[in-house]
């Protein structure tokens, strides 16, 4: 397994593609708790790196990459990212970051922190950091029995889902030790919200995937408002789910940027 | 040792201390329902198997043109078929 030893923690990442494309790498996030890299392998990474460079790893706690006690941060989240890029000797490329659910709240704020690194940025039914995320957080991650199961359910359906009661069991446990056994939910509470002028100064290219069902619609209609930059669209009877729900237009609309980037660099 | 063989090993040493199935891995085992391998661990098997056949196997390309019903669906026989054709 590809595993890679920054701060004192194994990351498990994929790295595929090596050679392809322009110096542009694709880094894709993932979601909170019940998610890791297989997600994006099982749906876009792969076609993705048909064309273009692409790294994928589970954040810390996630997957198969180590779970400490602390260090849940959004902004020592973001160091775990600039120490991999660093660690398998990728920091001088320019990133296009592709962020699912809290995926897409860290590829924003890593956007933020190093702006100059970022070429552009793709949000997937992405969260937006603010009071009322953390609130939302706090109390999605307090589930516990049942809900906790059929949270999972919910989030793997289209193959977690499918699992015995002993495997589903073994999910949510794995599940529970993350929120109940680490600082993951308080860290996250505790971390600055960025300011909206700041997101609104975003420069990147940004281009926003929502679900027409979504409880977090109105994230992506507002981050539309708020910036120039941002290519918005909502795709019809999809949730929160989208990148499940919508695999191939997903993965259509990244690869149609991927391509256009490509482009772009070759005229310019 | 037959490709059937090595996959089987490799499937075993990704369930690690997991692995509590009392049937044996044969073509038609399918790696989500009947071997139950989670999501990502279909991953670090992709890899292993990757590091075993050599670069002339191209799982990456070829889980590429997969839709994920397609993946979900996969039998040990498909892969096997897979490595075997791309090695004749």
């Amino acid at each position: 397994m590809a595993e890679i030893t920054v701060k004192g923690l194994n990351f498990h990442y994929q790295h595929l593609g090596k050679g392809r494309g322009d110096e542009r790498l694709v880094v894709f996030l993932h979601g909170l708790v019940m998610d890791n890299l297989s997600s994006w392998y099982f749906t876009v990474a792969n076609p993705v790196a048909q064309q273009a460079e692409v790294l994928l790893y589970d954040l810390r706690g996630h997957g198969k990459s180590d779970r400490p006690k602390g260090g849940y941060t959004v902004a020592e989240q973001i160091d775990d990212l600039i120490a991999l890029l660093d660690a398998l000797g990728l920091s001088d490329r320019p990133l296009e970051l592709v962020g699912n659910s809290f995926g897409g709240l860290l590829a924003t704020a890593f956007t933020l922190r190093h702006p100059e690194r970022v070429r552009g940025l793709t949000l997937i039914d992405a969260q937006v950091h603010d009071e009322a995320w953390a609130e939302e957080m706090r109390s999605s991650l307090g589930l516990e029995g049942d809900d906790l199961k059929e949270a999972i359910a919910t989030n793997f359906q289209h193959w977690i889902g499918r699992h015995s009661e002993r495997k589903r069991n073994r999910l949510a446990k794995n599940a529970a030790e993350l929120v109940y056994e680490t600082s993951l939910v308080r860290d996250l509470g505790a971390s600055p919200a960025p300011l909206t002028s700041e997101i609104a100064n975003i420069q990147a290219p940004v281009r926003a995937l929502y679900g027409e069902n979504s409880d977090v619609r109105v994230r992506g209609e507002e981050l539309a408002a708020m910036l120039k930059s941002c290519e918005l669209t909502l795709h019809a009877g999809c949730t929160h789910s989208v990148l499940w729900e919508e695999t191939t237009v997903v993965r259509e609309a990244i690869l149609a940027w991927t391509t256009r980037g490509l482009e772009e660099v070759r005229e310019g | 040792m037959t490709t059937l063989t090595t996959v089987a090993a490799l499937i075993q040493e990704v369930i690690g201390e997991d692995w509590d199935l009392d049937d044996e891995i044969t073509l038609e085992s399918s790696f989500a329902d009947d071997l139950e391998l989670e999501s990502i661990e279909f991953v670090a098997l992709a890899e292993k198997m990757q590091a075993s056949f050599g670069e002339g196997v191209d799982f990456v390309g070829w889980l590429s043109g997969k839709e994920l019903d397609e993946i979900i669906a996969l039998k040990v026989g498909d892969v096997v078929e897979f490595i075997d054709a791309c090695r004749t």
